[in-house]
C-alpha cells in the first residue's frame, strides 16, 4: 500500500514537474535563453496565489488571475529589460546564465523578507485526504493536479500547431535567421515564449502553495527539477520535458519507499549526471550540440 | 576590534583562494563549475580527520586533503569532457546537490548535520599555529603561491593550450592539443588548491558542518569571480574582498534591520550580477572592457 500511496503522490508531483519543466524547455528551446530565473517566477506565482487566498482573502478564481498574472508579468519584464539588453551585445550563454541566477537570488530573498522564511500552505477544501483503500490516503487535489496538467499540454499542443504565433515560436526554435527572413520579429516571438512559458507554472504553484506548502527557496528546487527534466527530456522537447518531469517526479517519491527522504534530491540528480555523461542529448534530443 | 579585522581577512583569504581557483577553470577553461565548495568541503573534512587522527603538522593533513580533492575531481572532469555550457553548468549542480546529502549522511566521514568538532591547532613542524595573526600570515603565504602557481601556468604552452580549448574546442583539436589530457588537469588542478582553502578553514575554525559547503557557497565564489572579472587575477582577489565586506559594512548601517542582513547581502550580490552582466559582462576588472566574453 505505500508503494501505490507513493505512486500517487509521485504522479501529482511527476504532473507539475512536467508543467514547470515544459515551460522552461519552451523558453529554452525556442529563444535559446538560459532562464535559470524560471524557477523565481513559479516562487512568486505560488506567494501571490498564497498571499491573494489568505491575506487578502479573495475568492479562488481572483487569486488565481493575481497569479497568473503575477508570473507572466514577470516573465516579460525580465525577457525586456533583462535578456534583451545582455542579448544586444551578443551575450554568451553564461552572460545571460549569470544575470539570470542574479535575480532568481533577489527574488528568493526579497519573498523571504516580505512573506517570512518558514513554510506557508494554503488550507482548502480540496487538500483533505479521504481513505480510499485501507493505507491509500488520496485527496482531490491529487487528481486535480494530473487533469489540469493533461488540460495543459492538450491546450499547449494545440497552440503550438494551430496558431500562427505558435508556429511561429517552433519556427525560432528551428532557425531563427530564416524567421527573421521571413519578416517575423524574434524579439516579439521571444515576448511570447517568455508569456506562454511562465504561464505555465502557474498550475504547478498553485497546487504546491495548496498542498505540500511553499518556502522561499521553492523556486531555486523547482528550477533544479525543471532543468534535470529538459536536458534528461532532451532540449526543445516538450514531450521529452514532459515525460522526463513526470519520471522523476515519480523516482523521487518512490525512493522514498527505500531510502530516506533527504535522498530524494539526490536521486534525481544521480539521473541527470548520468544523462550528461552517458546520452546528453535525453530521449527524444536532436544531435547534442558542444 | 583587531581581533575582528584579523578575524575577517583570514576568511578573505580563505575565499580569495577558493575565487582563484574557480578563476582557474571559469576563466582560462571556459569550465563553469557550480560544484566549488564541494572540493572545499573535501579539503576541509580531510584535513580535519587526519588532524584528529593522525597528525595536525600542516605538511601532512594539507597534501593529503589537496590528493582526496584531487581523486574526486575526476568526477568533475568526467563531464567537463563530454558537455560544455549549460549541460555542465547542470551536471556540476548534480554533484554539488548530491556532495550535500553524502556530507549530511556520511557520519563517520563528516559528523553529519552535527559536523566535526574540536579539530586541533594546526602545526608547523611541530610549533602550533594559533594565534590569529600567525593564521593570517599562513593563509596569506599560501593564497600568494596559489597565485603565484596559476599566474605562471597561465602563461606557459599549458594556459595558452587552455585559452584555445575556451575559445574553439575543434581548432584546439585541429592543432594537436590533447583535450582529454589538458582539461582533466585543469580540473583536478584547481580543485586539489581548492581543498588548501577547506584545510585552512578547518582549521581556523576548529569546527565545521555541512553548511559551509552548500550551494550557496559554491555561487557565493562564483559571483566573487564573476564581479572581480573573470580571466584576471586581481578581479577574484577584489570579488572575494568586496562579497566578504558586504555583510559587515552592512552592519554599520544602522538604518537595516539586523535580521534581514544576511537577505540584503545576497539582495545586493544578486542585483549586482545583474547589473554587471547587462552593463560589464566582464566584471569589475575587465581584460577587455565592454567584450562579450
Amino acid at each position: 500500500m505505500l508503494f501505490l500511496q507513493l505512486l500517487a503522490n509521485g504522479l501529482q508531483v511527476g504532473a507539475i514537474y512536467a508543467l514547470t519543466a515544459a515551460g522552461f524547455s519552451l523558453i529554452f528551446g525556442s529563444t535559446k535563453i538560459f532562464h535559470f530565473a524560471h524557477g523565481a517566477t513559479f516562487a512568486i506565482a505560488a506567494y501571490l496565489f498564497h498571499f491573494a487566498l489568505a491575506g487578502l482573502g479573495l475568492h479562488w478564481t481572483f487569486a488565481v488571475a493575481v497569479s497568473a498574472t503575477s508570473a507572466v508579468v514577470f516573465g516579460v519584464l525580465l525577457d525586456r529589460f533583462m535578456y534583451a539588453p545582455i542579448q544586444r551585445h551578443e551575450g554568451s550563454f553564461f552572460t545571460v546564465f549569470v544575470a539570470s541566477f542574479g535575480i532568481g537570488i533577489v527574488v528568493q530573498n526579497l519573498l523571504g523578507s516580505v512573506f517570512g522564511r518558514g513554510f506557508m500552505s494554503v488550507a482548502t477544501p480540496l487538500s483533505n485526504s479521504v481513505e480510499v483503500m485501507p493505507g491509500l490516503y488520496l485527496s482531490p487535489l491529487n487528481g486535480l493536479a494530473i487533469v489540469s496538467a493533461i488540460i495543459c499540454f492538450v491546450a499547449l499542443h494545440f497552440f503550438l500547431t494551430h496558431t500562427f504565433v505558435g508556429k511561429g515560436l517552433r519556427a525560432l526554435s528551428e532557425n531563427p535567421e530564416l524567421v527573421r527572413t521571413f519578416g517575423l520579429s524574434p524579439r516579439r516571438l521571444s515576448t511570447y515564449a517568455f508569456a506562454l512559458g511562465s504561464l505555465l507554472v502557474v498550475p504547478g504553484a498553485i497546487f504546491t502553495a495548496a498542498g505540500t506548502g511553499i518556502n522561499p527557496a521553492v523556486g531555486h528546487h523547482v528550477m533544479l527539477i525543471s532543468l534535470a527534466a529538459t536536458i534528461v527530456g532532451g532540449i526543445g522537447s516538450l514531450r521529452g520535458a514532459a515525460c522526463a518531469g513526470l519520471l522523476i517526479g515519480v523516482a523521487e517519491n518512490l525512493a522514498m519507499w527505500k531510502l530516506g527522504t533527504q535522498w530524494s534530491e539526490a536521486i534525481t540528480f544521480a539521473i541527470l549526471f548520468f544523462f550528461i555523461i552517458f546520452k546528453p542529448s535525453g530521449f527524444f534530443g536532436r544531435a547534442t550540440v558542444s | 576590534m583587531t581581533a575582528y579585522i584579523l578575524n575577517l581577512l583570514v576568511l578573505i583569504s580563505v575565499y580569495a583562494i577558493l575565487s582563484t581557483t574557480l578563476n582557474f577553470i571559469i576563466g582560462y577553461a571556459g569550465i563553469f563549475s557550480l560544484a566549488h565548495a564541494v572540493f572545499f568541503g573535501i579539503g576541509g573534512y580531510t584535513a580535519a580527520l587526519v588532524a584528529m587522527h593522525v597528525t595536525p603538522e600542516f605538511f601532512v593533513a594539507v597534501p593529503v586533503a589537496m590528493a582526496a580533492a584531487a581523486v574526486t575531481s575526476l568526477l568533475l572532469a568526467l563531464p567537463a569532457l563530454r558537455v560544455r555550457g549549460e549541460y555542465f553548468v547542470a551536471a556540476s549542480l548534480g554533484l554539488q546537490v548530491l556532495a550535500v546529502t553524502l556530507f549530511s549522511e556520511w557520519k563517520s566521514f563528516t559528523g553529519g548535520i552535527g559536523g566535526v568538532i574540536g579539530i586541533p591547532a594546526v602545526e608547523l613542524f611541530g610549533y602550533p599555529v594559533y594565534k590569529p595573526w600567525q593564521f593570517l600570515l599562513m593563509s596569506l603565504i599560501c593564497l600568494t603561491i596559489i597565485i603565484v602557481i596559476i599566474r605562471t601556468l597561465v602563461h606557459t604552452s599549458f594556459g595558452r593550450s587552455l585559452k584555445a580549448i575556451r575559445d574553439s574546442e575543434s581548432a584546439a583539436l585541429a592543432s594537436g592539443k590533447n583535450i582529454t589530457v589538458i582539461k582533466t588537469l585543469s580540473v583536478v588542478l584547481s580543485s586539489a588548491l581548492a581543498a588548501v582553502a577547506g584545510a585552512l578553514y578547518a582549521f581556523y575554525m576548529s569546527f565545521i558542518n555541512v553548511q559551509s559547503f552548500m550551494l550557496d557557497t559554491s555561487v557565493l565564489v562564483m559571483a566573487m569571480v564573476i564581479i572581480g572579472g573573470t580571466a584576471t587575477v586581481s578581479g577574484p582577489l577584489l570579488g572575494a574582498a568586496l562579497l566578504m565586506l558586504l555583510p559587515s559594512a552592512l552592519t554599520y548601517l544602522s538604518f537595516l534591520p539586523q535580521t534581514e542582513i544576511g537577505s540584503i547581502q545576497q539582495i545586493v550580490y544578486g542585483m549586482a550580477m545583474v547589473l554587471l552582466m547587462i552593463f560589464r559582462p566582464g566584471g569589475i576588472v575587465s581584460s577587455h572592457p565592454g567584450g562579450s566574453k
